[in-house]
């Protein structure tokens, strides 16, 4: 049953990307897809043929489309708003926090800047979302 | 010194109602030693449509003109912008009315029974407005490098902010996956393949810590810093408190006076103190280290003390240690990039203060950096320290 769990990966940065999809993959928690910018995520989630994801990873600096106008797009669709989505992005900045909570984003996570502190930072949302938190049974599975 | 090139006459205006004491003027203008060729009007309107025609180099005017008084050209030739000197020309006027007319604006004022003084007024009301002149132009000239130079202090700042943080992606990509080659291939490649890439590592670690710091030291010149009365006891605490696992592990004890509560902001006199105190425990000798900590009011200053007895400094290289990444020892010797000083350095002088130090090897350091004591000015507010929900509400209301 976890490992039909799915996760939408929004990152432009491909190194970041593979890192993250090679800690969850580890971990056996979920099947990852990743979306390279925002208008490939929109387009994922707007197709008919995928099931929706359980949870989405999103970068915040993406090209054509700002992770910010794609949480805004996720959290004001009714088929979507529920599905969490997690902000995994450099900036610290308070205008950019304060802007996700303000759209709606359920958790934010600035990406570590040394490898063992990223590791466990994206080892510690796998463990939650597919370990503690209630996720929405999925929809197929029924 | 002449008043008008050899070539040029000075053009004098005369601003005259007597055929008479034009005569007169004339006549004693004649007796100078320097040529002139001078013009008469009578009326405003006159003055006003000669000036816009062509400037004269003076004005000599009597007091009284039947209709008007000579006085009044001095805020004519003001209100057509132009400065020329005005010197009056009259009878007796009494005291108070003379004194009247300077502070208004005229040069000088010269008695018709004195006319003689002229040779000796109008080339000094001249020379004043050449020196006037002189020192706008010089004053124009340095409120535009003052303009340049901040503009490039901005420009650099800004600079230096940008770079380090846009440095910090591809630095992270690079560090990360040395490591990760580190990790998933030490040992299944070669000895001289684990050499290379423990180095890459090590270039990559370096680098980072060093983008870090450099934004740090960009953010201590950063202009929009608030003034805040700090009390430096509490910030004393609250740096004690990070350095906790420091001083446990160093052993080191530190001793400290009742501070002050200054004008300053908090979060950098924060950084201040632990750069400080941290060096001070890092470059310990081997005995216990003790730290003391205080300050003294003197000439309107505060001058903090931060003495250790450690490792101490040569005098030779006691300005240099300010110097950003700066270091006087290999990294073997002592973990760092010699950029704590020169980060309080930034901070104290943006302060309008001064920091220095005082040492001798073997025998300890003592930094000192004193700021000037400022009362709070109307501009800078006391921050607005919020406690409890019910306090925000209230004070947001306007409680």
């Amino acid at each position: 049953m976890q490992s039909t769990r799915k996760v939408l990966l929004v990152d432009d940065n491909p190194a970041d990307a593979d890192l993250v999809q090679d800690v969850l993959t580890r971990k056996g928690c979920c099947q990852i897809e990743v979306a390279r910018d925002g208008v490939e995520a929109s387009k994922y989630l707007g197709s008919e043929s995928s099931d929706g994801p359980d949870l989405i990873l999103l970068d915040l600096s993406l090209p054509r489309k700002n992770g910010h106008e794609v949480l805004a797009e996720i959290k004001l669709n009714s088929h979507l708003r529920n599905i969490p989505v997690v902000i995994f992005s450099t900036s610290q900045a308070p205008r950019d926090i304060g802007a996700s909570y303000g759209l709606g984003a359920n958790s934010y996570v600035s990406k570590p800047g040394n490898l063992q502190d990223f590791v466990a930072a994206v080892n510690c949302i796998g463990d939650f979302w597919f370990g503690c938190a209630c996720l929405a049974p999925r929809r197929n599975s029924e | 010194m002449t008043c008008a090139d050899d070539a040029k006459r000075l053009q004098v205006l005369l601003v005259e109602d007597s055929a008479a004491d034009c005569e007169l003027i004339q006549r004693e203008l004649r007796r100078c030693d320097f040529e002139v060729s001078v013009d008469i009007v009578q009326t405003e309107e006159q003055l006003r449509r000669r000036v816009r025609a062509q400037c004269p180099d003076i004005v000599l005017a009597d007091y009284n003109l039947g209709q008007w008084r000579g006085i009044e050209a001095v805020d004519l030739l003001r209100a057509e912008g132009l400065d020329i000197p005005l010197i009056l020309v009259s009878g007796a006027l009494g005291d108070e009315t003379a004194v009247e007319c300077i502070k208004r604006g005229a040069t000088d004022y010269v008695l018709k029974d004195s006319l003689a003084r002229l040779s000796v007024c109008i080339p000094r009301a001249l020379e004043e407005k050449q020196l006037r002149q002189q020192r706008k132009r010089a004053e124009q000239e340095l409120a535009a490098k003052v303009e340049e130079l901040a503009r490039s202090n901005r420009d650099l700042e800004q600079f230096a902010y940008v770079a380090s943080h846009d440095l910090q992606e591809p630095l992270r990509m690079v560090a990360n996956y040395t490591q990760l080659l580190r990790e998933r291939y030490g040992g299944k490649l070669d000895k001289e393949a684990d050499k290379y890439i423990a180095y890459a590592v090590e270039g990559a670690l370096r680098m980072q810590t060093l983008v870090q710091d450099l934004l740090a030291f960009s953010r201590a010149g950063r202009k929009e810093t608030k003034m805040q009365k700090v009390d430096c006891n509490e910030v004393l605490r609250q740096i004690l408190q990070v350095l906790e696992p420091t001083f446990r592990e160093s052993g080191a004890r530190i001793l400290f006076d009742r501070l002050p509560t200054i004008t300053a902001n908090r979060t950098q006199l924060e950084q201040v103190f632990q750069n400080l105190i941290s060096n001070a425990i890092k470059f310990r000798r081997s005995d216990s280290p003790v730290i003391e900590v205080s300050a003294k009011s003197e000439a309107g200053e505060w001058i903090f003390s931060v003495s250790d007895n450690g490792i101490g400094i040569a005098s030779e290289h006691r300005d240099s240690i300010f110097v950003i990444f700066q270091r006087l020892h290999t990294r073997e010797e002592y973990s760092g990039n010699g950029i704590g000083l020169s980060i309080c350095k930034k901070i104290i002088e943006r302060l309008g203060g001064r920091i220095w130090v005082n040492s001798e090897p073997g025998k300890g350091s003592t930094f000192r950096f004193a700021i000037p004591a400022m009362e709070a000015t109307a501009e800078s507010k006391p921050e607005l320290v919020i406690t409890s929900h019910a306090e925000y509400a209230q004070s947001a209301a306007g409680g």
